[in-house]
């Protein structure tokens, strides 16, 4: 009941000094402002992260030709040589859940030419599975064919970046690149991917029948990888178990060496990813700290004025019976209703600025209660702070005293 | 004869008491006030009658001696008693007024409720301002107000917890004959009906109003008179009026 009246005399001199009360939420707004345009920015960057994890595949797997430790059978920089495409169609065969796998091999910065142009792209030898697999299929044209694969047809499929590097405007469809010095005519154009969980162009790459990739431009017998796309993104680890026996069954590696290969999970791809972002977004978190720091202040030194000018009306509820610990409580409420109501006030022009700025620059901006709780949470924290001092000082203040100045 | 109401008992107050510039505001003044006294506290300024105010009003503590209120010592309670006696036993009357400014009338009636447990601020403030007839003034600022209405103001305020004690430093120093007498009616008419005031003044035709009159120079009682004729405020002010019609 006290509390409820205290609070309203608080309430009170909050909307009867407009200015003052203008000029300490001010500094709050700047400071959740901020915090709610970065958390968003970094929720936004956390979602981009989680769109290319999809691009991975959620429930699909990467095997590639890579020890995961860098001793034993491997020297380093050393070409693993024993992942075959046999090793591909025999865990298609063998583990149930696996509804489809799309062997590959490629090589990066391979100069691709045509006409008078040139650019770089990764040559990619893969299967017509590559289409299923990746859930991913051309905008113009056609994919590779078993038929391409039988007969180490010199044909290609090209990314958008490779295509706009190479073509600008015209159409590339029955033109004929050059990788290295060998002639391929085009067949198709791949959709668009975008950024690859590590951050590479995906759609700077061109693809070629995987048997004309073997023998035509690397001349070897290995891949380099396979994607292992399963019918369900559940007991994933239990299928990366049983691909790891197969494996190394095929590879006939004794118990007590390491594997010649690596399996790539979607989480590990995913944790990689937000690690990259998770760091970005604490030094932009830190940055708004500071922003509400600096609003904090502000609050605290006005509250001091205000406290000094006060003195006759501190002295006066004194008087008429206010105590020590009612006269803390009246400031601490003026200081963090004001900080709250700034707070509430920057996540609302936060929220707008960030569809602003989403809008304007294509960046992902995530608004979300997380960002409205934060700024709730630290704006009545700075009250509470920057009201403490002010308002002990008020406290102490001795009703004869005060009332005489 | 029953105890009394406030009991001063060798009290001293000494400001800035070891300091460089020591001030003896009181010296061993000793005093007794019983329930439904009426009594002026006289002196020019700086003659101490201030600081006795404070201290019976609980707002300071002496230096030595004792004040004892309805028998408790006031010497023995802490910060948080006293603002409870404060509150609920005493009302307060200032030569300022000392309202909030920007602030109604009811709320600065409100302000002492706001301390206590008690239930229906509103209706208790209207009632108490309407009691010292300004029930039409509810919604007013002070800028608004007159002084004489501003200082009724303040009576409500001190009033609204019904305390048994009134403690009026200097009540009518900023007011006009009229509203002087207006003031000076509205306290004997408190006294009238049981309370205790005590009043604080220089002025000797306000002190006439009261039923004692203890004088106090430089720190000390010099005299204690009863003043066996009180003059009436209320007949004071129908005089005014009839004197204001004529002209």
């Amino acid at each position: 009941m006290i509390f409820l009246r205290i609070a309203t005399s608080a309430g009170r001199v909050i909307i009867r000094n407009k200015l003052r009360s203008a000029l300490m939420m001010l500094g709050v707004v700047i400071g959740i402002i901020a915090l709610t345009l970065v958390v968003s920015a970094a929720l936004g960057a956390r979602q981009r992260v989680m769109e290319r994890v999809k691009k991975f595949g959620l429930d699909s797997l990467m095997v590639t030709a890579v020890s995961g430790v860098q001793s034993g059978r491997q020297a380093p920089g050393q070409q693993i040589t024993s992942l075959k495409i046999e090793d591909a169609k025999a865990l298609l065969e063998e583990i149930e859940d696996i509804t489809g796998v799309a062997p590959f091999n490629r090589r990066a910065q391979s100069e691709i030419i045509f006409m008078d142009r040139a650019t770089t792209s990764t040559v990619f030898g893969v299967t017509p599975e590559w289409v299923p697999v990746w859930d991913w299929d051309v905008k113009s044209g056609e994919f590779l064919t078993e038929q391409d694969m039988e007969k180490f047809d010199r044909v290609a499929v090209i990314g958008e970046s490779t295509r706009f590097e190479l073509f600008k405007d015209s159409n590339p469809i029955g033109e004929t690149i050059r990788i290295g010095n060998v002639p391929f005519i085009i067949k198709g154009v791949m959709a668009e991917k975008g950024i690859s969980p590590g951050g590479g162009d995906m759609d700077n790459r061109v693809y070629i029948p995987l048997t004309t990739f073997m023998r035509r431009i690397a001349n070897v017998d290995y891949i380099f990888g396979i994607k292992v796309r399963l019918n369900t993104a559940r007991n994933m680890e239990k299928t990366a178990e049983s691909i790891s026996a197969i494996l190394r069954e095929r590879h006939r590696i004794p118990r007590d060496l390491p594997d010649d290969f690596s399996i790539r999970l979607p989480d590990e791809v995913k944790e990689m990813a937000e690690k990259v972002s998770g760091t970005f977004s604490m030094l932009l978190i830190l940055v708004a700290s500071i922003a509400l720091l600096a609003g904090g202040v502000v609050v605290s030194s006005i509250m001091l004025i205000s406290v000094n000018e006060r003195r006759r009306e501190i002295g006066l509820r004194k008087t008429l019976g206010a105590r020590r610990s009612q006269i803390l409580l009246q400031f601490l409420l003026e200081s963090t209703m004001i900080t709250l109501s700034g707070g509430v006030l920057g996540i609302i022009i936060g929220y707008f600025g960030a569809r602003i700025i989403s809008a304007l620059t294509g960046l992902p901006a995530v608004i979300s209660w997380q960002s409205f709780i934060l700024g709730v949470l630290f704006s009545g924290l700075v009250g509470l702070l920057a009201g403490l001092q002010p308002a002990r000082k008020a406290a102490s203040l001795e009703p004869v005293e005060s009332l005489r100045a | 004869m029953n105890e009394a109401l406030i009991k001063v008992e060798n009290v001293s107050k000494i400001y800035n008491k070891g300091g460089g510039s020591e001030v003896i505001a009181l010296d061993n003044v000793s005093l007794e006030v019983f329930r439904g006294e009426f009594v002026a506290l006289m002196g020019a300024s700086g003659s101490g009658k201030s600081s006795l105010l404070n201290l019976i009003g609980c707002l300071d503590k002496a230096t030595s001696g004792n004040i004892l209120l309805n028998g408790t010592n006031t010497r023995e309670l802490g910060d948080e008693e006293m603002a409870r006696i404060r509150n609920s036993k005493i009302g307060f009357v200032f030569q300022s007024f000392n309202l909030l400014p920007r602030t109604t009338a009811r709320e600065n009636v409100e302000l002492p409720l706001v301390y206590s447990d008690k239930r229906g601020i509103s209706r208790l403030a209207q009632e108490a301002l309407e009691a010292v007839g300004l029930g039409a003034r509810l919604h007013h600022f002070p800028a608004q107000l007159s002084g004489g209405e501003q200082q009724r103001v303040a009576i409500a305020r001190a009033l609204i917890n019904d305390p048994e004690i009134i403690l009026a430093d200097e009540p009518t120093g900023n007011l006009d004959l009229r509203s002087s007498y207006e003031i000076m009616a509205i306290l004997q008419k408190l006294n009238s009906q049981g309370r205790t005031v005590i009043l604080v003044t220089h002025e000797q035709d306000v002190a006439e109003h009261t039923k004692r009159i203890i004088r106090i120079l430089d720190g000390a009682m010099v005299s204690d008179e009863i003043n066996t004729a009180p003059r009436k405020a209320e007949s004071e002010l129908n005089k005014l009026t009839a004197k204001e019609v004529r002209t």
